[in-house]
């Protein structure tokens, strides 16, 4: 187990520093996870919900943590003790054991029964640093029944540094609440993000989830959605824009348990020059989840020879009374729309970027957050025109 | 403006074009006739440069620069439309900004500056009133869900924003029913120049009725091999094309 042991040793050094900047609550699961870690090691392409990304490549360099911030906050509230990694799946995935094993900080959004946030929470991610470094947080959201909530997440980064990020996110949507959580990553190459969402939805309760990859190296997205109780109602969207070298990988579980929930699912991605995207999605329908309607659809666009994308949608159902259906495609930009765009002066490099532009427009259509929508389709249009605008883009077009 | 010689063209390592000529000055309108299959729409799409198509011999010049030389969008740039026989749909792409896209691109080859929003939206209502189309059309995503004649329509509202002055309409008449053919082909007639010249490629006397050729060809075989006044059209339409064959194996 070469691949693990410079995470152990990394553990078994920096142990007294990490327990003694974080708090309690995250220092008490730290053993467990460690034991879960090193028998799990990190996950190979044999694992099933790992074949489309190299694990142990992204953590093979050396990174640093950064151990001498002090939380914001060293008394969490008390809910957060009765939830914190009750979702996390700690025994069976790898990188949510490394996560909760190595864990900072953690924030905390708990919207108490029957209230309602006016805006929506917005959390911010620099990465700033000049040597490699890794971070490991956590992210809980817990809204009672009633509640509502808006969160939305930007990860960014600076400077051309290689960064490690691993996040571990339990939502819990108590009944009829209702929790939008908007991931959107925005870094840079040398940028590799593993995100384990964990969420729980109660009778009646609505969870929207989006996972935007404008920019980063590699991108791991993993969430599984528990439907637990009658009418609960889940709204997954990902939408992934790659080029260079860049890998995105969103493999997603909705699990229908209780009868009478809905869940619909849209992934679509844009993969230009060398770039690989790989979309897995998993719809799991219980034997008691009768009156399941499920909707699941993956749609791509390759745009070059070199560029790779998978796609596996799965639908497994054990119920008799359901309504489900799941599809994905894989094409190319449409030839006959690029030369009606030519033939009226739109030069190929401005009709790629509109027929782009649009084939992600409908995943930017579906986002509930007006606000972010609008903000979005301007930085999808930024996106595509510097990926035009580069020589090497330029030369691949041809 | 437009000189054609001896222009021979492949599709797929078929030859389709076998030498044709052509010249069409400022301001004439010139008829192109003949039946299914007989290089029609090969001939526009050589002529707007699509790259399912390779010319292997002869030239094209267009206001005396060397026409097969440019791109696609240079081409346009130049003056050069083509109302496509099947407009092709591009959903999620909408006509303003489709047509902004188009316009500006022009608008900076010329050395002009871009359209700003409000001017440009003042452009598309104005274009839209000559060719009468609807409001909604206008709105929605280039030809998605248009009807086959709502579709040619939106080709001459184009050609109303872009302001050619080397038109193709390749069977712009087909698909139109009688009043939506009147109000085109007056559409395109109100947007003419004593400059503009045009290619009218049709099968029925109907549009020549609207937009009065000065010439009229009959290709065949990949070559032309008559040409005539607004008369030939009207022959071709009560005998067909039979006697041209004959005239040609005699
Ligand atoms: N992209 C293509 N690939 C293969 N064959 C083609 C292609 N385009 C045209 N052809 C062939 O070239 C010949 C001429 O076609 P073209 O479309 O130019 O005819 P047309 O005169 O416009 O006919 P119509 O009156 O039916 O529109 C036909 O035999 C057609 O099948
Ligand atoms: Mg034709």
């Amino acid at each position: 187990m070469k691949d693990i042991s410079q995470y152990i040793e990394l553990f078994r050094t920096e142990r007294a520093l990490l327990d003694s900047h974080s708090q309690a609550l995250l220092n008490a699961h730290r053993d467990e996870a460690a034991e879960a870690f090193m028998r799990l090691g990190f996950p190979s392409r044999k694992v099933e919900r790992y074949r489309y990304t190299d694990v142990a490549e992204a953590f093979a360099p050396n990174y640093g943590l950064k151990l001498d911030t002090p939380p914001a906050a060293m008394n969490l509230p008390e809910v957060a003790a009765t939830r914190y990694g009750t979702l996390a799946n700690v025994q069976n995935d790898a990188i949510t054991a490394l996560n909760t094993m190595l864990v900072q900080d953690v924030i905390v959004i708990y919207v108490p029964a029957d209230q309602r946030r006016e805006h929506p929470v917005q959390l911010t991610n620099t990465l700033r640093s000049s040597v490699p470094l890794m971070q490991n947080r956590r992210l809980l959201i817990i809204a009672e029944a009633g509640a509502e909530v808006q969160v939305l997440q930007t990860d960014k980064a600076e400077g051309g540094q290689d960064f490690l990020t691993t996040q571990v996110t339990e939502i819990f949507v108590g009944e009829g609440a209702h929790v939008e959580f908007y991931d959107m990553e925005d870094s840079h190459s040398r940028c590799h993000r593993f995100h384990q969402v964990y969420a729980q939805v109660a009778a009646g309760g609505h969870l929207t989830h989006t996972t935007f990859t404008l920019a980063s190296g590699l991108s791991r997205n993993q969430a599984d959605v528990r439907l637990v109780g009658q009418g609960a109602d889940a709204l997954l969207l990902g939408c992934a824009i790659t080029d260079g070298q860049q890998h995105v990988d969103n493999n997603t579980l909705i699990e229908h348990i209780a009868p009478g929930c809905t869940s619909r699912e849209l992934y679509k991605y844009v993969v230009d020059q060398q770039s690989s995207g790989a979309f897995a999605g998993r719809v799991l329908v219980r034997q008691e989840a009768e009156k399941t309607d499920s909707i699941e659809r993956n749609a791509n666009l390759v745009c070059t020879e070199q560029a790779r994308m998978w796609t596996q949608p799965m639908l497994e159902i054990y119920a008799d009374d359901v309504k489900c259906s799941h599809g994905s495609t894989v094409g190319q930009l449409n030839n006959d729309a690029l030369f009606y765009m030519r033939q009226r002066g739109i030069s190929e490099a401005e009709a790629r970027m509109l027929l782009k532009q649009a084939f992600a427009s409908e995943v930017l259509a579906a986002i509930p957050l007006e606000a972010l929508r609008q903000r979005l389709h301007v930085l999808v249009e930024k996106r595509f025109r510097n990926c035009e605008d580069c020589k090497l883009c330029q030369k691949n077009n041809r | 403006m437009l000189e054609i010689k001896n222009l021979h063209a492949t599709v797929s390592g078929k030859e389709i074009l076998k030498g044709i000529d052509l010249t069409i000055r400022p301001g004439e309108i010139h008829a192109l006739m003949g039946q299914n299959g007989a290089g029609k729409s090969t001939l526009s799409n050589v002529l707007v440069g699509h790259p399912a198509y390779t010319v292997t011999e002869g030239s094209v010049t267009f206001n005396g620069k060397d026409l097969l030389a440019l791109s696609p969008d240079e081409r346009s740039h130049e003056g050069l439309f083509l109302s496509f026989q099947q407009p092709v749909e591009i959903p999620g792409v909408s006509m303003a900004n489709f047509m902004r896209a188009a316009l500006n691109a022009k608008r900076k080859y010329l050395g002009q500056e871009p359209l700003d929003a409000s001017s440009f939206l003042k452009l598309m209502r104005e274009k839209r009133k000559v060719v009468e189309l609807d409001s909604k059309l206008a709105n929605r995503s280039v030809n998605e869900g248009f009807s086959g004649g709502e579709k040619k329509r939106n080709e001459i509202y184009q050609m109303a924003i872009l302001e050619p002055t080397m038109c193709i309409l390749d069977e712009t008449d087909s698909g139109l029913d009688v009043d939506a053919l009147r109000i085109v082909a007056e559409g395109f007639n109100k947007l003419r120049t004593p400059e503009t010249s045009a290619i009218v490629i049709t099968h029925y006397q109907r549009l020549l009725d609207y937009i009065k050729p000065n010439f009229v060809h009959v290709l065949l075989g990949g070559r032309i091999v008559k040409s005539g006044g607004p008369e030939l059209a009207l022959e071709i339409e009560q005998r067909g094309f039979d006697w041209i064959k004959e005239e040609i194996e005699s």
